[in-house]
């Protein structure tokens, strides 16, 4: 019950109950005296009724006063300070108490802040030993996710459920949204499921959304088969479809313990559908190459072999057979002649070659060449920006090569450097003073291996400018005879340019609070999660943006922004952020809280397209959200027309803040934030809100324990005694 | 009466010297150059032996190979699959379909014509 309602009820009782006693006492006088006494005593009583009942009114009164000044003054403070001592003490040691009081109140609020200035400090000191502690793992971590991040593999291990333990950005890069999902019968029919096909990749979610499970099973099956027969090779091999149906290739790797048994697996993914589609070029090429040869030796063949045998055969059937000789011999060269073209501008494709801006290029070329020859680059800036695709270290190291050449051809350090774009080409110009240099000298120097000082790569200059299907000359400059040049040509590719979308953000009130939707009863709450610890269940933290702040009136979802919360970890990588088109106009006044302008969800997708992908990245989880009734209806207002309904259990930070904080007045969100210390970033943008309420929740679990919450369902049923005790208001 | 050899092949680098070669041999040659006009010549002219290509416009050899055995009033019909493939797969598989031999491009004229003569021999 609320501090201030239990007092109050207290003082009613105790009034009524000394009235009562008076009473019983005045009762017993009463009887006591004679009936002339009686007579006596009620005639002083109507002669003086007023001066008694003003007196009555006045100790009353007085006695009212009395209970509010110690109701104010000792008892609300009192619960206030127990409560921002609880704060300091557990989430937030910054904070400091700030309230009004008796004088020893205030002396002790006080003496609890020069405590606590003196705990944070000595907080801070353990937290900076804690820190320099944990540095060195922390690199060694960093440098362990580096690694896996720059690994071209995807890495993924999983526990024995197969349950998700970890993930490297490439697994997530490789699968995530793949369009693999085989419907899991365990998880019931009743649930609406995504009709984009998306999944989700993320920690403690299930591998069987985004893997066929039997394909998991039978990689487990076959590895159990290996260990009971001890080979050396334990791990599986199967092939998956990825993301825009890349084909990988997944090894599946066991992880036993010290008993070699088995505790979760690993699965190394390797997109292979370049390796895949030139193996199958290659074969086709070579298969019909065979087929090609074979069909006309064939006819050459029989023809010779039949000449041979007859000799005598008539002169215009000799004259068909050397045609179909004649005929065959050519279909033969032109068969290779095809084949080598095919063959070599497939391999071509095979050189990994990535955009880069031809003014950046230029610029490594300059540092390189200065740092590494002592070669001094004067760079023609144009405004043009043209991209080239290059492999930049080997197209870098080949023109350190020929600048390196040329210098010593030209007996000068100092260089001129421009590019160009030219129809289909980006022209990069080395120019100097004096003559160009001679084709012989220029195929010798192409026909060389790459060796630059300490620096050599096994490729000819040659090889490395036809693997960019480029070339290079030299030759006088054009009006400037007295100037020559040394071009490198590379294909030009289309400049991409992302664009950002900055959005303004104007902080205003919070939205109200509703109070029309029952987020007390939803389908998923059952027994087996009601009865688990908040701090281990996974919940996903969301947040809506919408066109205003009447769902029924006809508001819609313009922005939908959540991330996951797994052991107690807010995990920001794996985040769900989307616009929404409400097909409707924007409201000027919504514009001024999100920030959102119409043009920026022109094109975006609708809700029908949106709600299917919240539903399978918030499946098996349960809902945290601020003020989440309003979320809560947003989402059902769409169930009819999308077909999707959620049935995640819903903690709301609004009223679980209630629980813990009941003599706190303001619970939005911008004030429990400052109360537990979590500054907000991107307030009003759907993300940055889910972020802050995943915050603010981690932060509630641990004052939810104080107060003995500790499972789901306690959770809920003392938001839902708070929920119901703001519905008086 | 001569026998009768179809030749289905739509190259006629292949068609032309074996078409000489079983004339000159005395048979009776009839040639064909896709899938669909074999299946024709084959009902009209009843052949006793068919050379037969595997890949060529329309149905190909394995598929006429399958008509064949799967006709019983042309099951005594010969057929030597002669094609590009050389897989060992290819073989057993145009074995298995009911080909008598099979040879592969390039050939012997005279691999094929022993194949020939020892094929309807019996016939």
């Amino acid at each position: 019950m609320n501090p201030n309602n239990k007092f109050w009820w207290f003082a009613a009782i105790a009034v009524s109950i000394t009235i009562i006693i008076i009473s019983c006492l005045a009762l017993l006088f009463w009887q006591q005296l004679a009936p002339e006494e009686k007579l006596l005593l009620l005639s002083i009583i109507k002669q003086n009724f007023l001066y008694i009942f003003s007196a009555a009114f006045l100790i009353l009164a007085g006695l009212g006063f009395a209970l509010d000044g110690i109701f104010h003054v000792y008892i609300i403070p009192t619960s206030k300070l127990v409560e921002e001592t609880t704060l300091i003490t557990s989430v937030n040691p910054s904070h400091r108490i700030t309230i009004e009081g008796s004088n020893n109140i205030m002396r002790l609020a006080r003496i609890i802040n020069e405590g606590a200035d003196r705990y944070e400090e000595l907080q801070k000191n353990v937290e900076q030993k804690m820190d320099l502690a944990k540095a060195k793992a922390e690199e060694e971590k960093n440098i362990l996710a580096a690694f896996m991040s720059e690994l071209p593999e995807g890495v993924l291990i999983c526990n024995a459920e197969g349950r998700i333990l970890f993930y490297s950005k490439q697994v997530k890069l490789m699968l995530a949204g793949a369009d693999n999902i085989i419907p899991d019968s365990e998880s019931g029919s009743d649930k609406a499921r995504s009709g984009a096909g998306e999944s989700f990749i993320g920690l403690g979610r299930s591998i069987f959304s985004i893997i066929d499970k039997n394909l998991i099973v039978h990689a487990l099956d076959e590895i159990a088969e290996k260990l009971k027969r001890k080979q050396a090779d334990i791990s599986s091999n199967f092939v998956v479809v990825g993301k825009g149906n890349k084909l990988l290739r997944a090894e599946a790797v066991p992880i036993l313990n010290h008993l070699r048994k088995f505790t979760g697996f690993i699965i190394i993914f390797n997109d292979i559908t370049q390796q895949t589609e030139a193996d199958r070029i290659v074969n086709f090429m070579l298969q019909s190459l065979t087929k090609s040869i074979r069909s006309s030796l064939a006819g050459i063949r029989s023809s010779i072999e039949a000449i041979i045998e007859y000799p005598d055969m008539e002169s215009a059937q000799l004259h068909k057979f050397r045609k179909i000789i004649h005929h065959e011999c050519i279909t033969l060269g032109s068969v290779l002649n095809n084949m080598s073209s095919d063959y070599s501008s497939h391999f071509i494709t095979q050189w990994p070659l990535v955009p880069i801006l031809d003014q950046n290029l230029l610029e490594s070329i300059r540092d390189k060449a200065e740092e590494k020859l002592d070669i001094i680059i004067d760079i023609e800036y144009s405004d043009d920006h043209n991209s080239v695709k290059v492999d930049s270290y080997s197209i870098i190291l080949g023109m350190l090569y020929v600048l390196n050449q040329l210098s010593t051809e030209i007996k000068n350090r100092k260089i001129t450097c421009k590019t160009e774009k030219k129809g289909i080409f980006v022209n990069f110009d080395l120019i100097w003073q004096g003559n160009p240099i001679k084709i012989e000298t220029l195929r010798k120097w192409e026909n060389q291996i790459l060796i630059l000082k300490n620096e050599e790569l096994p490729l000819s200059l040659k090889a490395v400018l036809q693997y960019h299907e480029a070339e290079i000359w030299s030759n006088v400059c054009d009006g400037e005879r007295d100037k020559s040049y040394l071009r490198l040509i590379l294909p030009a590719i289309e400049t991409y340019e992302s664009e950002n979308i900055r959005r303004i953000t104007i902080l205003p009130e919070s939205r109200p609070e509703f109070y029309d939707f029952d987020m007390f009863s939803q389908p998923g709450q059952v027994p087996e999660l009601d009865d688990r610890y908040l701090n281990e269940l996974t919940f996903t933290v969301f947040d809506t943006e919408t066109t205003g702040l009447d769902p029924r009136g006809g508001d819609k979802i313009i922005s939908i922004g959540s991330v996951r919360i797994v052991n107690c970890r807010l995990l920001r990588d794996e985040y769900f952020e989307e616009f929404v088109d409400p097909e409707r106009s924007l409201p000027f006044e919504s514009i001024k809280i999100h920030g959102i302008r119409p043009e920026m969800l022109k094109g975006q997708q609708t809700i029908d397209k949106v709600l299917p992908l919240f539903y399978r990245f918030a499946e098996d989880t349960i809902f945290v959200a601020h003020n989440a009734a309003f979320d809560m209806r947003m989402l059902q207002i769409n169930e009819a027309a999308t077909g999707i309904k959620f049935i995640n259990p819903v903690l709301d930070t609004l009223l679980l803040s209630a629980v813990v904080h009941p003599t706190q007045d303001n619970h939005n969100l911008e004030a429990i934030a400052k109360r537990l210390g979590i500054s907000i970033v991107g307030r009003h943008t759907a993300l940055g809100d889910a972020i802050a309420t995943g915050e603010i929740f981690l932060k509630l679990i641990p004052l939810l324990a104080k107060h003995g919450i500790y499972t789901l369902k306690e959770a809920r049923i003392a938001s839902q005694k708070t929920y119901y005790a703001r519905l008086k208001y | 009466m001569p026998q009768t050899i179809l030749i289905v092949d739509d190259e006629q680098s292949i068609v032309v010297p074996l078409s000489f070669l079983m004339e000159q041999k005395g048979y009776n040659v009839i040639t064909a150059s896709s899938g669909e006009e074999a299946v024709d010549k084959i009902s009209k002219f009843r052949p006793d032996l068919i050379l037969l290509d595997i890949i060529h416009p329309g149905l190909d050899g394995f598929e006429i190979c399958q008509l064949i055995r799967e006709n019983s009033e042309w099951k005594d019909t010969r057929i030597i699959l002669v094609t590009t493939m050389v897989r060992d797969v290819d073989v057993a598989k145009g074995l298995a379909f009911g080909a008598d031999a099979y040879i592969t491009k390039p050939f012997s004229n005279s691999v094929i014509m022993k194949q020939v003569r020892e094929l309807l021999k019996g016939a």
